[in-house]
């Protein structure tokens, strides 16, 4: 039985082979056929600001930590109202796979992908993109986020002047 | 010794032990915030809960808050214990604000470990959150109150164990509010701890502010460069830039804690004049072209005037192994023997110590155990400032301190102090033994003869003493006087290796003989390695280097002795290789590299921009570890093994090559060691007027590292000239008026501070790096000149 | 008149030439083939770029291979390193020597037999070649300095032998039946019936144990990618890999032919040509190693050596005891 089995599996499977040699390919010819990517499609990657048009980056380095292949990098810095930013940021697209961990680290909603995938470039320095490069005017995804509208410290509004936040205490209060 | 039963294992502890820590002996994590080690129980967080099942204690308790009793059943895991904890972080996390993207404790935060581990992710608590106004805390440590969970560890660091007292918990209920009560400076030295207790980001570094993340930094266990307490750190980097240093752990010597001026001071290692290539005549060359030519002119000299003619001075900043290769260098070649002090006072203090110390060693835990000390010419705060905990947690512990010193020595703990004068401390000494105290007036013969006294009738008495105000003699006085009274010593010394250093150098020749002889034109050559014989040497240093053929350094930071330098070798700076120090218990402690030299990213490009372009060369990577160096010319396999096989010969080191860094180290075993031979002391001859000026070392900017520390720049004390306020008055001087000050060679006009705790007739000032006072001799009396006004200058 | 051995050299020539590079040809278009019958077995197009429908793909291949650097591992050893992949390609390319491709052909008044050498132990030569081949293997992985390549050319020494056993089995029948080692002959006692119905047997059994010789899936462990990178030829590059590459192409030309004058009749059948009859069965094979490769998975090791000795070696034995008594009691 076992024999007769394999003997058929075998051949079932030449057959399969063989039949699908007959079908049409699936295959897209790519520079004369382009493809419409899905918006949630995962390719070059943006920083967004938000939309008080501040930049959302807040030089955090989750990004770059959950990047598997370590192909972002930053320095933080603090501008004089107190953000934190990013002094340079840089994203080596040579070494991206496009997974997409960044952006679910990231908790700004800073970086973002978006769906253009023709980033082929002959010198690979070309494809090391710096902020500038990187940094774009619109809110991309989630329009309406801004962190420091939320954070508890006081960049946007004054300390304690978020919606979810009291005004600051008075250490010397002695009410109970 | 009670024996209980925590998640059905079993273990016997020493009485007193709470279940918190019988359980971390289990190797059971206990979540927990306010507990710390050094700290002990308070319990504030309510986060170590646990249920206790059986024995003498019932119910959902605080591990932290119940002693272990025999016949206890503790469940870790039991619902409701672990319910509660859950609950309780989430409490924490109702006022906790959403920043940790601009938190610079993220990643390292207790608060979000614990948070993830009690599973909460999701704030259902729809009210508004607690806020609070910042204070402006001086320049090492940032505050933001908004992330604060009321552990109180940053009081209990701050006041319970460091004994500051601006800086404290306000307010009441849920309004608590640690900080001081304006906002200013943290005046406590020991304030950058705050950084490290504090389990949120309430305080995090202000000179690492938003510099890197934990998981980015390269770290490393090291020993402290910074004083000869050999305190356990680790200094971590990033983009070739030392941009922190955090206190590690060593319960036989710092503890848990460290000082600012070894948290902050690490900015030397990044100092733009830093030289990090080899040069000759001043112009930069390549390592190998360098050492060729270092061998040419080294074998010319040989040639001409023998092997005699070439003097080595090391450090006591090298590393052991840096030492041993010189020792050995210095013999294969027929060499001077090595120096590893150039100051000969500090120098010959160290050989006398490492020589008799022996059994009356003691450690800083054994110094906090102490239940009689006795200071004798030591300013800890100033000289080694973790002393000043160990001695502090004494006094917590009802320990009697005494105090013999000229200065108006400032402890943050209670303590007698008797002001002497610095020749009046050998006799105080021998004194203490024999309790006699003739050459003292009546008032102060009571004070020491209740000293005796107490010492007397101590248990665990430890003589602790200041190398530099002691001296030779007194360091010699010092050791008989433990020997007799059977108690321990411990005396501070110059440099983090100073103690190995006089274990190399033995009975050898010390710094006045190879002055002379370089004064006579026998030496030639000089080598000297991460030694400035030009600033620390005395002052004829300065003729008698100008009389060599051939002077070399090899440094990681630049100074005197090496701007004038034939050939410049530039060296690696402490956290940038491994090594070992000896503290000055004899301890060895061996450190790690944390990284590898190189310009910090930060100066290399426009606005520390890395470059676009590839290479595989690091720039500025040059500096080679001082003892690669040696080994290179010794032609010997650049490892650390064969040093320490050479060594371990020695039976002092035995078991070096056993230790780890960030261990707790492994003391030299006591064999007989030659001290140096005695040297005959000529008086000075002091000019008719003159005044005794005694220079010392500060916290902040007399050590050569930490002074080139930007970070440390606003605590730098100002330039000044301390003295009694009857001296004052009998000059006509007033506090805070410019004087002038005239020694024999220098003469400089400083601030008058007068300061009623210390000794009259006597000017001390601080030795501060890149003023002339730095040229004088520390703890020696310089006989000076002081006047008003100073304008003629 | 020239003189007669002029004319034979000429011919000689001519045949070398005219072998020499529908070789080396048949190969760069078998690897063009195998690459768009495997797309098309993916629903893929497979190379179409360059030229019309890519046939330009193995210039463009040659001319790239050519152009790779050239590298050499450092601590490997130079000379055999310099050596493996020549061994691989020459054993490939001179086994063809032996191979009757058509009927004797009349030209100049004379006969020409349609093969470089007709040697009357053709079959000999042909497994003494199989087996030289495997050396360049051997001494390709091993001067590699390479723990993937050594690997890859261990696996290889150990299935290359034992698959040469059950090959070499297999041919007995055929020779027993053709009575004979010169393959002309062994085509010519086919001219009725091929020995692939005679002996269904031993063709199956030679097929599979060709299919391992060639070192192709399913037997393709060797130079497994999924485990040691590229096997035996890991650190080659440029056209030294390129050598190893044709060889390997060649090898599937020559197994597909020696399948065709041992068991499918040569260059035997009716109507067409002799010649169109030979190339036509060798294609069919080599798409049948195509197929193959389209199709089945890898063996595992122990699968592939469990296979070999414990199926293939005993049928094989089996099957020459029993031709061997049919044989006799034939002609008894
Ligand atoms: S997409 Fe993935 S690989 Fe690319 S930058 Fe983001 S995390 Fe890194
Ligand atoms: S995770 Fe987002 S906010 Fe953080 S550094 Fe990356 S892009 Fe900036
Ligand atoms: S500031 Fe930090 S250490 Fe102090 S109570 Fe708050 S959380 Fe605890
Ligand atoms: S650790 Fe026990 S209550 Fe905080």
């Amino acid at each position: 039985m076992n024999l007769i089995r394999g003997i058929k599996g075998t051949a079932q499977a030449y057959w399969i082979t063989l039949r699908t040699m007959f079908r049409k390919p699936v295959t897209i010819q790519y520079p004369e056929q382009k493809r419409q990517p899905f918006p949630r499609y995962r390719a070059r990657i943006v920083l967004t600001r938000d939309p008080d048009g501040g930049e959302r980056c807040v030089a955090c380095y989750l990004c770059s930590a959950a990047c598997p292949v370590d192909c972002i990098s930053m320095q933080a810095a603090e501008a004089k109202d107190g953000r934190r930013y990013a002094e340079w940021f840089r994203i080596n697209f040579t070494r991206c796979i496009f997974c997409g961990l960044c952006t679910e680290a990231c908790p700004t909603r800073a970086i973002q992908m978006t769906s253009d995938y023709e980033i082929c470039n002959r010198d690979p320095l070309d494809l090391v993109y710096e902020k500038t490069d990187l940094l774009i005017d619109d809110t991309g995804k989630d329009p309406d986020y801004n962190f420091y509208r939320h954070a508890g410290i006081g960049v946007v509004n004054p300390r304690g002047g978020n919606e979810d936040e009291k005004p600051p205490a008075d250490v010397r209060d002695l009410l109970p | 010794m009670p024996t209980l039963t925590i998640d059905n294992k079993s273990i016997t502890v020493p009485d007193g032990t709470n279940v918190l820590e019988a359980a971390q002996r289990l190797g059971i994590v206990i979540p927990h915030f306010c507990y710390h080690e050094a700290l002990g129980a308070v319990g504030a967080c309510r986060l170590c809960a646990m249920m206790f099942e059986e024995g003498p204690v019932k119910g959902l308790q605080m591990a932290c808050m119940v002693t272990a009793q025999d016949g206890m059943q503790i469940s870790t895991l039991h619902p409701e214990a672990q319910e509660l904890r859950s609950h309780v972080i989430e409490w924490m996390m109702l006022n906790h604000p959403h920043d940790c993207p601009v938190c610079d404790e993220g990643g390292e935060c207790q608060l979000q470990d614990m948070t993830i581990a009690g599973g909460h992710g999701r704030r259902r608590y729809a009210g508004k959150k607690r806020t609070w106004i910042n204070q402006d805390l001086g320049p090492f440590v940032v505050q933001e109150m908004n992330r604060c969970i009321q552990c109180y560890r940053c009081v209990r660091t701050y006041q319970d164990y460091c004994g500051g007292d601006d800086f404290g918990v306000m307010g009441s209920r849920n309004r608590l509010f640690f900080g001081r009560f304006q906002p200013g400076k943290l005046e406590s030295p020991f304030s950058g701890n705050l950084v490290d207790v504090c389990p949120t980001g309430v305080f995090t570094d202000k000179t690492f502010r938003f510099k890197t993340r934990y998981w980015d930094i390269e770290e490393a266990p090291a020993v402290c460069p910074h004083c000869s307490l050999g305190c356990t750190v680790i200094p971590g980097a990033r983009y070739r830039e030392l941009q922190r240093v955090r206190a590690g752990v060593n319960r036989q010597t710092n503890g848990f804690f460290i000082c600012d001026r070894s948290r902050f001071g690490y900015g030397y290692a990044n100092h733009r004049e830093r030289i990090r290539q080899p040069n000759c005549q001043g112009a930069a060359t390549s390592w190998r072209e360098a050492l060729e030519h270092l061998k040419e002119r080294l074998g010319k000299v040989v040639n001409e005037y023998g092997p005699l003619s070439v003097a080595i001075v090391g450090s006591p900043r090298s590393s052991l192994e840096c030492q041993a290769l010189l020792r050995e260098w210095t013999r294969e070649h027929g060499y001077r023997p090595p120096l590893f002090e150039i100051d000969n006072r500090r120098d010959r203090t160290a050989r006398i110590l490492a020589a008799g110390l022996g059994k009356q060693a003691r450690s800083m835990a054994e110094i906090a155990d102490s239940d009689c000390l006795v200071m004798l010419g030591s300013d800890p705060l100033n000289e080694a400032p973790l002393l000043a905990l160990a001695i502090r947690q004494a006094v917590r512990n009802g320990c009697h301190v005494t105090c013999l010193d000229p200065r108006a020595v400032k402890l943050p703990c209670a303590a007698s102090h008797l002001p002497v004068q610095p020749e009046q401390l050998l006799p105080a000494i021998n004194g203490l033994v024999a309790n006699r105290f003739e050459e003292f007036e009546r008032q102060d013969q009571l004070f020491l003869e209740g000293a005796a006294e107490r010492l007397g009738r101590a248990e665990r008495p430890v003589l602790v003493g200041g190398g530099d105000l002691l001296g030779p003699e007194g360091t010699e006085a010092l050791l008989k006087a433990a020997r007799s009274l059977n108690a321990g010593l411990f005396v501070t010394l110059g440099g983090p290796n100073s103690y190995g250093g006089a274990l190399l150098s033995e009975d050898g020749p010390d710094s006045e003989e190879m002055i002379e002889a370089a004064l006579e034109g026998e030496i030639k050559a000089l080598f000297c390695i991460e030694a400035d014989p030009l600033t620390e040497g005395p002052a004829r240093s300065a003729r008698a280097l100008g009389q060599l053929e051939l002077l070399v350094v090899c440094d990681h930071m630049v100074n005197r002795t090496a701007r004038s330098a034939d050939i410049f070798l530039p060296t690696t700076a402490p956290p940038e290789a491994a090594g070992t120090y000896i503290n000055n218990e004899g301890r060895m402690l061996p450190f790690g590299g944390a990284y590898a030299p190189g310009l910090p990213l930060r100066d290399i490009g426009e606005g520390g921009h890395p470059p676009r372009t590839f290479s595989n060369i690091t720039t500025g990577g040059e500096p080679r570890p001082a003892w690669a160096i040696l080994a290179t010319l010794l032609q010997r396999p650049l490892d650390f093994d064969s040093i320490h096989h050479g060594l371990e010969s020695d039976p002092h080191f035995a078991g070096l090559g056993l230790l780890s860094p960030g261990g707790e180290g492994r003391r030299v075993t006591d064999a007989g060691m030659l001290p140096p031979a005695a040297q005959p002391e000529f008086p000075h001859s002091a000019p008719e007027g003159s005044l005794p000026l005694l220079v010392v070392e500060a916290l902040f900017g007399t050590e050569p590292l930490s002074s080139l520390s930007p970070a440390l720049e606003p605590v730098i004390p100002e330039a000044a000239v301390q003295l009694h306020p009857t001296t004052a008055a009998r000059l006509g001087i007033s506090d805070g008026e410019t004087v002038s000050l005239r020694t024999e060679l220098e003469h400089l006009r400083l601030t008058a501070r007068t300061e009623a705790e210390m000794v009259p007739g006597l000017l001390v000032a601080y030795r501060l790096r890149g003023t002339p006072l730095e040229l004088l001799p520390v703890g020696k009396i310089t006989p000076c000149l002081l006047e008003k006004g100073g304008n003629d200058a | 008149m020239m003189p007669d051995w002029i004319i034979t050299a000429i011919l000689v020539a001519i045949k070398l030439g005219f072998v020499l590079a529908l070789l080396l040809t048949g190969a760069a278009y078998l690897v063009l083939a195998e690459r768009k019958l495997l797309g098309r077995m993916q629903l893929r197009y497979g190379p179409n770029r360059v030229g019309p429908f890519g046939l330009m793909q193995p210039l463009a291949d040659a001319v790239k291979l050519l152009m790779k650097e050239d590298f050499i591992p450092a601590q490997g050893d130079k000379v055999l390193f310099f050596i493996a992949p020549g061994i691989a390609a020459v054993t490939a390319l001179i086994t063809f020597a032996v191979i009757p491709f058509g009927p004797p052909l009349r030209l100049f008044g004379r006969e020409m037999p349609l093969v470089v050498c007709d040697l009357n132990i053709g079959l000999l030569y042909f497994l003494g070649l199989s087996s030289l081949a495997v050396y360049g293997i051997a001494l390709g992985g091993w001067a590699s300095n390479s723990k993937y390549a050594l690997l890859g050319s261990i696996r290889a020494l150990a299935q290359l032998i034992s698959y040469e056993l059950s090959m070499g089995l297999s041919i007995v029948p055929v020779v027993l039946m053709a009575r004979s080692f010169s393959l002309t002959e062994i085509v010519n006692a086919q001219t009725h019936i091929p020995f692939a119905l005679l002996n269904p047997p031993a063709f199956l059994v030679f097929l599979i144990s060709v299919l391992a010789e060639s070192k192709r899936t399913p037997f393709d462990i060797p130079e497994a990618e999924n485990e040691i990178v590229a096997g035996f030829h890991t650190e080659y590059s440029g056209m030294r890999f390129g050598m190893f590459f044709v060889g390997e192409y060649i090898n599937v030309i020559i197994l597909s032919s020696m399948v065709t004058v041992l068991f499918l009749g040569g260059w035997h059948g009716p109507l067409l040509p002799g010649i169109v009859w030979f190339f036509g069965k060798v294609m069919l094979i080599a798409f049948l190693f195509i197929w193959t490769r389209g199709t089945l998975p890898r063996f595992r090791y122990d699968q592939l050596m469990h296979f070999g000795w414990k199926v293939l070696v005993p049928i094989a034995l089996l099957n020459v005891v029993v031709t061997g008594a049919i044989l006799l009691l034939l002609q008894g």
